[in-house]
């Protein structure tokens, strides 16, 4: 799911109301060296970030920048929605941001390493603009800057 | 569109998508649809192997020639993955009215806190009001004044926050509070029985009913935007 005939109703009309962007083709560039050599950051919807930062408002475009280095103690969720199950993340951070996972993939060699540097947005953003035109290209730079090869994006 | 933005720059994306009928018409460069309900991208919590499998799957699609690129995930949700319909205050009802002492019951709650931080490495996601853990009793207290007409004022406040967002996120840490001490004490509630716990047993979810009650008879927008927020 949510496919989307298995969510409540209520649910269901309020996925299917949000504005989407219909393209027909996608930008597309080939990783320039093999996944197990690649820096791979995290670029996520869910609203995360350290417990210090200011925390998202509803329908803000900014993003925040989480440190590879940051323990999953300090990461926080500003999104709250009953559109989605908190409990999930308050068990377990990698239900929404993998970092633990790709920990482990980095030390099995499966990627390259970790970036040093991920990113958050906050989710169920109608109007997205900005995101698109600035705090989107910014952050692409970003990783960039970071040497990152691959980005990772998960939405809660 | 965030995954078109990055790639255009040269970095190649993979997303996880929940939502394949949006997938389908934004076409990000590559996206792998999972059959999970929203606030489990990547499965399950506490489940490693079938987050990894989620994963590999994501990253295997980097290795396609052209794109875009849709894939499913090669494995259905199991029953009880289903998103439950949504639960927020005005939903549940108050079976013969909640009388307990919200400060009371907040200090209590603490304490059940404080085990669930010992068992979790320190894993909260309290903490977005900035006002400390073992302040709590005087932030629900602050609540409750507010509730009946008082100024909501707590010292130690984030001088640039204004008054209704700072509820809101006040309200959030609380329910962050309540929420991990009911995980504790029942591992394997779902959200939505914590949903009509919180809103239909405890003090705590009336102060924050009649909280979102003042908030929401404000002419100020913000005012009741902070009311929608603090109810659910």
């Amino acid at each position: 799911m949510p496919r989307l005939d298995r969510l409540p109703e209520a649910s269901r009309k309020a996925v299917l109301g949000l504005p989407v962007k219909v393209n027909d083709t996608a930008p597309f560039v080939r990783p320039a060296r093999p996944l197990a050599a690649c820096r791979v950051a995290l670029v996520t919807t869910a609203g995360l970030h350290r417990r210090a930062d200011r925390p998202f408002t509803p329908g803000e475009q900014g993003y925040r920048v989480i440190p590879s280095s940051t323990p999953a103690a300090d990461i926080v969720q500003s999104h709250t929605s009953i559109g989605f199950d908190r409990t999930a993340i308050l068990r377990d951070l990698n239900v929404t941001f993998p970092i633990e996972r790709l920990r482990e993939l980095a030390g099995d060699r499966v990627i390259g390493g970790l970036a040093p540097n991920h990113y958050s947005f906050m989710g169920a953003l109608r109007d997205v603009a900005t995101l698109e035109g600035e705090s989107g290209p910014d952050v692409a730079r970003r990783l960039r800057d970071d040497g990152a090869e691959v980005a990772l994006l998960t939405p809660t | 569109m965030l995954a078109r933005v990055i790639e255009a720059h040269g970095i190649a994306t993979t997303s996880i998508s929940l939502v394949r009928e949006h997938t389908e018409k934004l076409r990000p460069p590559r996206a792998l649809f999972v059959p999970f309900p929203f606030g489990h991208a990547l499965g399950r919590p506490n489940d490693p192997e079938l987050q990894h499998r989620v994963l590999t799957a994501a990253l295997d699609l980097l290795a396609a020639p052209a794109g875009p690129v849709l894939a499913d995930l090669p494995e259905d949700a199991e029953p009880g993955d289903e998103t439950p319909a949504p639960v927020q205050a005005s939903a549940v009802p108050t079976a013969g009215g909640v009388t307990g002492d919200a400060v009371a019951e907040t200090k209590d709650v603490l304490r059940a806190h404080a085990r669930w931080l010992a068992d979790n490495d320190g894993r909260t996601i309290f903490g977005l009001s900035g006002i400390p853990v073992d302040r709590f009793p005087e932030v629900v207290d602050t609540l409750q004044r507010f509730a009946a007409g008082g100024d909501g004022n707590v010292s130690g406040r984030p001088a640039d926050v204004p008054l209704p967002a700072f509820i809101r996120w006040a309200a959030d840490d609380l329910k962050s509070l309540y929420w991990e001490s009911c995980l504790l004490a029942r591992p394997n509630v779902t959200g939505t029985d914590v949903a009509r716990w919180f809103w239909g047993e405890t003090a705590a979810g009336q102060v924050l009913r009649r909280v979102r009650d003042r908030l929401d008879a404000s002419d100020d927008p913000a005012w009741k935007a902070a009311a929608f927020g603090v109810a659910r």
